[in-house]
């Protein structure tokens, strides 16, 4: 058998204005965990999607097994052994794993009718063979995201796939999750599979694969193996210069309570609470991490927190101030700021000229205000000095917003919260969607504004983001802070046990 | 670049007009008349005789209030469909100040019965506003429902209870004439000064001049103000507004209220300017070309009077081009709704493409030590 198990040659794609790939060179061997690593928009899922058949090249070419092949539909990447698990689950939560496995292949019988118990069968044995607990006659809306993933997995097995591509698989697990996948994944590949790895997750990678190739921009950086490989050095070719991986936390001594939630209770869709009874105390000096999987009361939280959502019962309070169901801007005025989770729902007005959102929420102090009049010089220069100290990059402060790439919008509401000094700050998913080298600048920026003394709520989906930034920590779950630790008391795996409620305890005091 | 995009956002009206020109040329074509004939009368009558200028000015002066109002409602991200009937209201407001009240000086009595049409105007915006704010009943069905609602109250208005008593018996139906002291100074007598003299030269009244003074203050208003940036971002982004803590609700309110004071002022240049008193066949339907004269100038109030110019114009050639060129008049109607339509997808078409040109600019190669390595492969 031929070592190299799929080869490929100068595969190119443009899309309208980008060149997703350009002449990328690729080598899979037989039975190697081979990730493909690169910053969001570097062209990962678009090689991907055109091996599995979704894509077609607009220049290259594909070999399997030594032999050229055109790939035009998934249907073909099947029969050439090719699978992919998709990163958004695409099952029927009323069927059982077993009838999701079998959808779309379904063995008939001779009156047409489906051998379910067969499929079953199958779909059990799959199981044993690769060792993934999960039981076929489950139905997927009682499993949870590890488990449905699994199911996906199995899905492309019992079709037959040699090789499966999984395309930033960890997203949306949880760290026992993540351990449990990387299992399968071994065992897959003790079993003579081949594993295309895809993530921005740099210890995953280094953890879990054999090879690493680094794409940027389109284009390959390089393929490294991955024992003698280190962290920096794979960030130094995902981003193209040195980065600062492990952030300083110099010590600082907290100072008073600035802002405290006291039994927050909040209503969502229908009255049902979505935040219950929840207390929390950040103090001057400090950075609170809140941990927790995505949807459970932290977007709530942080409107109830800075006035864009009622609280039904409870106080907040800021430099001992209740602000519980005051308005936004009452509570900004009293020096909250806030980096909202969505920037372009809640945080920039896309269409206006930067100079003009840099200034949103605080257009109206008198400085930059002539009687009624909007003072345009004014506003200019703090931009431009603001434009300059956040390195944001752009060719003037005239252009909208909506010009910018994610990251210099991201560092536009950065430079805004930021200024003239506020007293909390409440940062919702500062670095979502960023890259290297833009996270590590905003994580930056939240450090230093501890050591200034501003008090620091950071909600964050990134467990490794909350854990190298927090003085405290607290875990949502279903709406409840269910514990509360300090700096280095928890690892990322107890954090999880309880963000995903099979633990509970209750919260320390600050 | 950045100056190639400049003069291409100048020109870009200029390129949408030919653009409706053309179009508008394959119809002439189709109905077997030379363009060039066509459009040589439209142009020549349209705008080298002193009469059809001061049609213009005096077609274009409703024109004018009808389209701030909607562009002003437009502008923040609220759909106005009733200035037809605001003005409705704000038209028999101004009559019942004109025929209602005597004895009073011009200085006192005009702008009361200018303020009242502003009132009368904001009076029937202010239920679908309010609707809107606390009931979340969406504006466009409210405002058409209160156009109906309009429509009605005014014939009931001058036929049954304010008709001119000395009328009755003879066919027509309006209200008693205000005295001198509510009626708007003709420019006549200037424009004279200027050469433009005609039949219509009395028609042309001090009206225009006003409302071209209320799109220079909507242009600073909106352009240069803290009120008009906040509308700007509740009208892009109301979600992004609420967070910097804009009052959503507050501006919308005013906004919409403004509108409406001005759709009130749509019909005065007849009613105040022209007639007199207040007739039940008065003109009608000024309010749905305010969208139409909206839409054409980008809701920018400086737009706003250059397309009720262009339509003043449209309407007095089309006159010229049915008598000279012989052109049915069902065609000219429909050339003119395509120059219109072409304008708007021209302007479209060129906008968008300055936009992604501005895009690409927008973000040009840094002068940080990465990104200038990254351009260098
Ligand atoms: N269907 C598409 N149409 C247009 N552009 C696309 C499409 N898919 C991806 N792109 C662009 O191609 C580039 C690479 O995207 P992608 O392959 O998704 O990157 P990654 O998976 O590494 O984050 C990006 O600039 C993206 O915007
Ligand atoms: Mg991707």
């Amino acid at each position: 058998m031929h070592p190299v198990l799929i080869e490929l040659k100068g595969i190119t794609k443009r899309f309208p204005g980008v060149v997703a790939n350009d002449y990328i060179d690729l080598t899979v061997l037989r039975g190697e965990i081979h990730a493909i690593v690169g910053e969001n928009g570097a062209g990962k899922s678009t090689l991907m999607r055109i091996l599995y058949g979704l894509y077609q090249p607009d220049e290259g070419s594909i070999e399997v097994n030594g032999s050229p092949v055109v790939i035009d539909s998934p249907r073909k990447a099947l029969q050439l052994g090719i699978g992919m698990v998709h990163q958004h689950f695409m099952l029927i939560p009323r069927f059982t794993v077993a009838e999701n496995v079998i959808l779309g292949s379904e063995p008939a019988g001779a009156l047409g009718r489906l051998r379910r118990k067969e499929a079953e069968q199958r779909v059990r044995e799959l199981c044993r063979q690769y060792g993934f607990a999960l039981d076929p006659a489950a139905e997927v809306s009682m499993l949870s995201v590890g488990e449905q993933q699994r199911v996906e997995i199995i899905k492309v097995l019992y079709r037959g796939a040699d090789v499966l591509i999984l395309d930033e698989p960890t997203a949306v697990l949880v760290p026992q999750e993540v351990d449990e996948l990387f299992a399968n994944l071994r065992r897959l590949r003790e079993q003579g599979k081949t594993i295309i790895f895809i993530s921005h997750m740099l210890d995953e990678v280094l953890e879990i694969s054999d090879r690493i190739t680094v794409l940027r921009r389109g284009r390959v950086v390089g393929t490294v193996p991955a024992a003698g490989t280190t962290k920096s050095q794979l960030a130094e070719m995902m981003v193209g210069r040195p980065v600062l991986l492990e952030l300083e936390h110099p010590p600082v001594t907290p100072g008073e309570v600035r802002l405290e939630a006291r039994e927050v209770t909040v209503a969502g869709r229908g009255g049902r609470p979505v935040v219950s009874r929840l207390s929390l105390a950040v103090r001057a000096g400090e950075i609170y991490g809140i941990a927790g999987v995505e949807g459970n009361g932290q977007t709530e939280l942080v409107e109830a927190l800075v006035g864009l959502r009622p609280v039904t019962s409870g106080r907040i309070l800021i430099e001992g101030h209740d602000v519980a169901n005051a308005s936004a801007r009452a509570i900004r005025l009293l020096g909250a700021a806030h980096i909202p989770e969505d920037r372009h729902r809640r945080g920039l007005v896309l269409p206006m000229a930067v100079w003009e959102n840099v200034v949103l929420g605080h257009h109206s102090r008198p400085q930059f205000l002539d009687g009624a009049f909007v003072d345009r010089k004014a506003i200019e220069s703090f931009a431009n000095e603001r434009v300059e100290k956040f390195d944001i990059r752009l060719s003037n402060i005239d252009v909208p917003a909506l010009a910018l790439s994610g990251g210099n919008q991201q560092k536009v509401i950065v430079a805004r919260e930021f200024s003239f000094n506020p007293k909390v700050l409440i940062a919702a998913q500062p670095t979502r969607g960023l890259d290297i080298g833009a996270t590590e600048f905003v994580e930056r920026q939240l450090l230093e504004a501890r050591s200034n003394g501003m008090a620091v709520l950071l909600i964050s989906a990134n467990l490794e983001e909350v854990l190298s930034l927090s003085d405290r920590i607290g875990v949502m779950c279903s709406g409840e802070l269910v514990a509360e630790f300090r700096r280095g008391e928890a690892t990322p795996q107890e954090l999880g046990l309880y963000m995903t409620g099979t633990r509970r305890a209750g919260a320390t005091s600050p | 670049m950045k100056w190639r995009l400049l003069v291409l956002q100048i020109a870009t009206p200029i390129l949408a007009i030919v653009f409706g020109v053309v179009i508008a040329s394959i119809i002439v074509l189709a109905i077997g008349r030379n363009p060039l004939d066509v459009f040589g009368v439209l142009l020549r009558f349209g705008l080298l005789r002193a009469d059809s200028l001061l049609s213009i000015l005096f077609k274009a002066t409703p024109l004018i209030f009808a389209g701030l109002a909607v562009a002003l409602s437009f502008r923040a991200a609220l759909w106005n469909i009733g200035v037809e009937g605001q003005y409705y209201i704000g038209a028999f407001c101004a009559a019942y100040v004109g025929f209602g009240i005597k004895g009073l000086p011009v200085a006192v009595h005009l702008p009361l019965a200018v303020l009242a049409a502003g009132l009368g105007g904001m009076l029937w915006a202010l239920v679908p506003i309010l609707l809107k704010l606390r009931r979340g009943a969406h504006e466009v069905i409210t405002t058409i429902m209160m156009n109906y609602i309009a429509a009605a109250v005014i014939l009931y208005l001058i036929a049954d209870v304010f008709r001119d008593p000395s009328q009755i018996g003879t066919p027509r139906v309006r209200t008693p004439e205000f005295p001198g002291s509510a009626r708007v100074p003709s420019m006549g007598p200037l424009l004279g000064l200027l050469g433009l003299t005609g039949p219509d030269a009395n028609k042309v009244n001090w009206l225009l001049i006003f409302g071209l003074v209320l799109c220079v203050l909507f242009t600073v208003l909106l352009s240069r103000t803290r009120f008009g940036y906040e509308v700007r971002a509740v009208a892009f982004n109301p979600q992004a507004a609420e967070a910097a803590g804009i009052p959503n609700a507050r501006i919308q309110f005013l906004m919409f209220m403004l509108s409406g004071g001005v759709a009130g002022l749509a019909g005065l240049s007849d009613v105040l300017g022209f007639f007199g008193y207040l007739d039940i066949d008065f003109p009608k339907g000024l309010g749905f070309l305010g969208i139409s004269i909206a839409l054409l100038a980008k809701n920018n109030p400086l737009g706003v009077v250059l397309a009720a110019l262009l339509f003043g114009f449209l309407d007095r050639g089309a006159l010229g081009v049915q008598f000279f060129a012989r052109v049915p008049k069902e065609v000219i109607v429909i050339l003119q709704a395509l120059i219109i339509l072409a304008i708007v997808v021209a302007y479209e078409l060129v906008t968008r493409y300055i936009r992604m040109q501005r895009k690409r600019e927008a973000e040009r190669p840094a002068t940080a030590p990465a990104a200038a390595a990254e351009a260098g492969h």
